[in-house]
């Protein structure tokens, strides 16, 4: 009798050890796939040139621009609704919160040190350039493992095809 | 005779336990590698040389993904663009400012028939998983130069 008992509990072991390294595997592809989003959603940023400028020669963020394709590409890339709630269908099941989005302009002193304390980033620009911080719950499959919270952070410089 | 009986009550479950994790984690890891190629076919596709997907990028890929186990044949590839012009088009590259839009997709085959042995029913074989990403292309004409 007691080797259905050790059979039992055996399995069950077994089934939570499966759990957790699923749930832990997934958790991992979760922060590239957010990266990338976010890397994406960057980059049409910082393409967003102010014409006006640049017909004086300077190149220069349109910073309207920037934050409307920032946030479009956010959230045609994580399939992202208006409010940046998950669209069904979305690998996401929670909302995605935008932390922290900045615009580094041409009025700074290039290169410039960007600093964010709340967040613990720091880059450095060359150029004109956006940084946004968006932050995300990985879906968890079971209850196995504890709730898992991303910060995905990124920059991107204005990307001018004029030479230096 | 009665540890017979219990060794064959257990049998589906004891075989479940030792071969699930290695076809979840086949799962796993085929949706991983379609990620990294929509990535991938994206980075080079936006690019300022490019500024398309076209036939032979895809066709690269699939080789790609064959040397990863997949089935070549099976791996669909559907590029689209932000504005609705042709994102495959080398002679009319997509320019600067409009998106590209990858989506690969792939069956999931018969990777959940092991999950009958522990009575769940698996889903269709030809449902696809899917991986896709939007870039925005950097290409500009370089006229006279």
């Amino acid at each position: 009798m007691y080797k259905i008992l050790l059979y039992v509990l055996i399995s069950v072991l077994c089934m939570q050890v499966l759990a957790i390294q699923i749930d832990e595997e997934r958790a991992l592809h979760t922060v590239f796939f957010l990266k990338h989003g976010l890397n994406r959603a960057l980059h049409a940023a910082a393409q967003q040139l102010d014409e006006d400028l640049l017909a004086q020669g300077i190149p220069a963020i349109d910073e309207e621009a920037a934050e409307e394709a920032a946030y479009r590409y956010l959230r045609e890339n994580l399939r992202l609704s208006e409010s940046l709630e998950p669209l069904p269908g979305s690998f996401l099941q929670s909302p995605v919160e935008v932390l922290a989005f900045d615009i580094i302009n041409i009025d700074r002193v290039f290169p410039y040190r960007y600093s964010n304390g709340e967040h613990d980033f720091e880059a450095t620009l060359h150029r004109p350039g956006v940084v946004m911080i968006i932050g995300a719950e990985y879906p968890r499959v079971f209850r196995l493992i504890k709730p898992i919270r991303w910060e995905i952070k990124g920059t991107a410089e204005l990307y001018a095809p004029l030479g230096e | 005779m009665k540890q017979i009986l219990v060794f064959v009550l257990f049998a589906g479950v004891l075989c479940w336990l030792m071969f699930a994790p290695i076809y979840k984690h086949v799962l796993i890891v085929r949706q991983a590698v379609l990620q990294k190629e929509a990535d991938y076919l994206l980075e080079v596709g936006a690019s300022g040389a490019y500024g398309y997907i076209d036939s032979r990028m895809i066709e690269q890929s699939r080789e790609r993904l064959a040397g990863r186990g997949f089935d070549p044949s099976a791996v669909e590839y559907t590029v689209t663009t932000t504005s609705g012009e042709d994102g495959t088009n080398p002679q009319r590259p997509v320019p600067r400012g409009t998106g590209i839009r990858l989506e690969i997709t792939y069956p999931y085959f018969r990777l959940f028939e092991i999950d009958r042995l522990i009575g769940i029913t698996p889903p269709d074989p030809a449902s696809r998983m899917s991986a896709s990403g939007v870039k925005m292309s950097e290409y500009v004409p370089q006229a006279g130069l």
